[in-house]
């Protein structure tokens, strides 16, 4: 009875061993009567614990495929009758239940499922104050206006809004953000913008039409936890390159270059998700530089280079681009409200073609309404006139929590402060793990995201994430204070490192 | 620049249809050749009304980001409708998706490996073989004859050349509008379980019914999980929403849930709430009498048509439901050469070359009666019998 156990897939080997046995004793193979090696035998010639083919046993037996006999070991079923109840099967072999776990391909076996279970507790249900979640505060969302707009476009006779679309998307909104762009330095045309359904398709769809299992790409590290996991679900073996307070750093860009031939670099270079650095503009010159150097493409996430609290934000890669090498994506998800899942991406038109032709295939084209909507709404100025609004305020909330924990947190925790976006990025104090914080603060009621998932290693274990653009500056204030208890308990009594019950999100974490 | 693709863009060819049916968009040419809805029949009042309802709640969650499987309230309204047609569900069960496109991408992706076989009808629905094709499947053709499937064919097929999954439009389909009888539903079920393979049962016509009662769906056969069922909102609400559903079990559900955070993280959360306030404030179900009333008079009238103009040219379906009719010219036709021919004469259509995996020379075509108005249904098979009987 041969078996081939694959280490390098998700799948548990006990699952591997019992579902190649059931093939073998489906196919005949293994014929009614056939006794089956003793489970320490088949361990050892298998290189595995005894548990795990004790295990693997188990299941057979459960559906009746093998049973063991006291003195003569474990034999091969045979067929079972049919139940009457499967009154339109003539076979006689009961019908076994698809076994899901053989069907799933390779890539779906690489998809990341993050440290956290991303599936976050219903805010407020229970006075939890979550640092997690890179949300913009609801409070501030523009309902009304928006509500009247929605009214306004869906007038009775406007059934267009609701017809299948072109994929590339909706022509005025695509102008809007044009101009839009323009404004800010990224001189770009309609044609040359795909309405996404949010960046994250965007990242998908990019790495769709590109990456091939095993191509190289590079990353920031650390990085945004949903680039990542969707590199990593494509198979591609993603190189890292660390940042300082300047970003990312070019000198160990350019020594990675000089080795491999990576399909693309992933940049988020205007107050990072998560560590908040902003790329200056030297690095900026150089990393362009190199990707003309080495002909490599740039894809540069921009989500937050509007929500600046003390300058504008310098020109965007793609501004600076003048070779067509950046591929550059936006979304309304940070800046404005992420429910409608409405993004773009600014890209050289052969690569737009292919990326339309991928979208095409995914989702036909984003929500024509939506698209109307936001178009129609962006273009009464009611985006322009958000934007301060939230910039202000979330430079409050920011500060918020910088005083907090200037106040509250005790020796040895640090954090950046950002010039705009987001987060704070902050080290732990020595020896403290963010796996064993999130189970205490998690008792606490505040939570916050590990900085390991932002890692692709298995750096970024002290470090954590908060987010200040959600809530109000009395509740971080809070948040930060339990936090930071949290904080002094363990420091206080280092046994308390304990194992995680990982907290459950219900929302994807971003 | 230089750009390098992945192999698998190869694979995802630009319909030369594509290109051609763009002409068949300008205001002179009657175009049988859309897959649209009739766009005057969308409620859009009752979704106006809806949007501004659950924006006017004063709750900005709305619009904030939702859980990947959707919106629970109406993942329970949805599934209640699938026990209504006899599909034992839960709201567990239910996945939302950006239309049962979105729904095909992602089991592919779950479930395809370059090299992979699909067993599937031929002709079949385009936007699946297309995305079938991305994913560097083969295919395989469900074996009929003159009664329908063959399932002795059918199992001999499986057994010697095992599929990954097999895809089915059992009802009303795109583009044949045929519709497999109890007996084929139940005979590739009955395979499809022995040999676990898994279904995927697209279903957006299923309500669009004019004649008979409801043929149960698969899924609702099934007592296994062996099918996975796609619906969606687009032919009986809008389809410019990009809203429909899986119905699977559980463990199936927790992986879309992975693939689809990577994809786009979540259907639109506004979307999701408005069409739950729709379902629960507005009659669905008297909608979808409109919507019937209104296609099977467009079917009947397209049907009389064909049957004034080419009576003797050709032969076609007569579907009880859905939106398409396959018309198919003798042999010594090819559709696709008659095309250019067509739009000339300003009436359009879809080819059948484009409906099938494998290539070669068809002499059918697709005709949609739902989007035209009457009058363009008479003038346009009139010019069409022209044009066919020029050529």
């Amino acid at each position: 009875m041969k078996l081939h156990l694959d280490r390098s897939i998700k799948t548990p080997l006990y699952l591997q061993i019992e579902s190649q046995i059931r093939q073998l004793i489906l196919a005949n193979d293994l014929p009614p009567g056939f006794r089956l090696p003793p489970e320490r035998k088949l361990a050892t010639s298998l290189g595995v614990n005894r548990t795990t083919v004790v295990n693997a046993y188990h299941e057979l037996v459960a559906d009746g495929l093998i049973q063991p006999h006291v003195g003569k070991g474990t034999i091969v079923s045979p067929p079972q009758p049919a139940n009457p109840s499967l009154g339109h099967f003539s076979n006689a072999k009961a019908i076994q239940p698809i076994s899901w776990q053989n069907f799933y391909t390779r890539q779906s076996e690489r998809m990341h499922n993050p440290v956290l279970a991303s599936i976050l507790d219903e805010i407020g249900e229970n006075d939890e104050i979550s640092f997690a979640l890179g949300s913009p505060a609801g409070e501030y969302y523009p309902l009304e206006e928006f509500k009247e707009i929605s009214k306004k476009v869906m007038r009775p006779d406007n059934w267009r809004a609701f017809e299948y679309g072109p994929t590339i998307g909706h022509y005025p909104l695509r102008q809007y953000l044009a101009d839009w762009l323009s404004q800010r330095g990224l001189h770009t045309q309609a044609q040359t913008i795909l309405i996404t359904s949010g960046s994250q398709q965007g990242l998908d769809l990019l790495t769709k039409i590109f990456l091939e299992p095993g191509d190289y790409i590079v990353i920031e590290e650390p990085s945004f936890l949903g680039a990542i996991g969707v590199f990593k679900a494509a198979g591609a073996h993603i190189l890292t390159v660390p940042v300082d307070q300047e970003g990312l750093k070019t000198d160990v860009l350019e020594q990675i270059l000089s080795r491999h031939r990576p399909k693309f670099i992933y940049t988020l270079p205007t107050f990072q998700n998560p560590s908040g650095t902003t790329m200056s503009l030297a690095r900026r010159h150089k990393l362009l530089e190199l990707a003309y150097q080495y002909h490599i493409p740039i894809v540069e996430d921009d989500p937050y280079s509007e929500l600046y609290y003390e300058n504008e934000p310098l020109p965007s890669l793609k501004s600076l681009d003048e070779f067509g090498h950046v591929i550059y994506l936006g979304t309304f998800s940070k800046i404005l409200f992420p429910g409608l899942r409405l993004g773009w991406c600014v890209a050289p038109s052969q690569v737009l073609e292919q990326l339309s032709l991928a979208k095409q295939l995914v989702d036909l084209h984003t929500s024509t309404i939506a698209q109307w909507v936001m178009a129609e709404f962006c273009k009464q100025g009611l985006l322009d006139k958000h934007l301060p609004i939230v910039r202000n305020q979330y430079r409050l909330q920011r500060d918020a929590m910088v005083t907090a924990l200037t106040e509250f947190a005790p020796q040895g925790l640090s954090w950046t402060i950002p010039e705009g976006g987001y987060y704070l990025w902050c080290e732990l104090p020595p020896d403290m793990k963010a796996a064993a914080l999130l189970t205490r603060a998690a008792d606490k009621k505040v939570t916050f995201v590990p900085g390991n998932a932002f890692h692709v290693n298995s750096g970024g274990k002290d470090r954590i994430r908060l987010c200040f653009a959600r809530h109000s500056e009395t509740t971080i204030r809070e948040g930060i204070y339990r936090l930071c208890e949290a904080i002094s308990e363990i420091l206080n009594q280092p046994h308390l490192r304990g194992t995680t019950n990982r907290p459950r999100f219900s929302e994807p974490l971003v | 620049m230089q750009y390098t693709y992945a192999e698998r863009v190869n694979y995802m060819a630009n319909s030369a249809i594509r290109e051609l049916l763009k002409i068949a968009e300008q205001p002179q040419v009657i175009s049988f050749a859309g897959g649209l809805p009739a766009a005057e029949l969308f409620p859009l009042s009752e979704i106006k009304e809806s949007y501004a309802q659950v924006l006017g709640a004063g709750d900005p969650s709305v619009l904030q980001y939702g859980t990947t499987e959707g919106y629970l309230p109406l993942r329970e309204e949805i599934s209640a409708q699938m026990r209504a047609k006899g599909i034992q569900t839960e709201a567990d069960n239910i996945f939302l998706t950006n239309g049962s496109q979105q729904g095909l991408d992602l089991i592919t992706k779950l479930f395809i490996n370059p090299g992979d076989v699909v067993l599937l009808q031929n002709p079949s629905y385009l936007g699946a073989i297309q995305t079938f094709r991305s994913y560097q499947a083969n295919f395989d053709t469900i074996p009929t004859n003159e009664a329908g499937i063959d399932d002795l064919a059918l199992e001999l097929l499986i057994k010697q050349n095992p599929p990954k999954i097999i895809y089915l439009a059992p009802t009303y389909q795109n583009p044949t509008g045929t519709t497999l009888t109890l007996k084929e539903r139940k005979a590739v079920l009955r395979i499809a379980s022995k040999y676990g393979i898994p279904i995927i049962e697209d279903d957006p016509y299923g309500e669009l019914r004019y004649d008979d009662e409801a043929l149960p769906s698969i899924r609702s056969c099934s007592t296994d999980n062996e099918v996975i069922y796609l619906g969606t909102f687009s032919k009986t609400l809008a389809p410019g929403l990009r809203l429909g559903w899986i119905v699977a079990e559980k463990s199936l559900i927790a992986k879309l849930v992975v693939a689809k955070q990577g994809t786009d993280l979540h259907t639109s959360t506004l979307l999701q709430r408005a069409t739950h306030y729709y379902l629960t404030h507005f009659n669905a179900v008297e909608h979808i009498k409109t919507i019937r009333q209104a296609y099977k008079f467009r079917r009947d009238y397209m049907l009389t048509e064909l049957e004034e103009n080419f009576s003797d040219q050709a032969i076609w379906t007569k579907p009880s439901g859905g939106m398409f009719i396959w018309l198919t010219l003798p042999e010594r036709y090819d559709t696709v050469n008659l095309l250019p021919h067509a739009l000339a004469g300003n009436v359009a259509f879809v080819p059948g070359a484009h409906f099938f995996t494998y290539n070669g020379k068809y002499s059918s075509m697709r005709l949609n009666f739902s989007n035209p108005a009457p009058q363009q249904i008479k003038q346009g098979i009139k010019l069409l019998s022209t044009i066919v009987a020029a050529y």
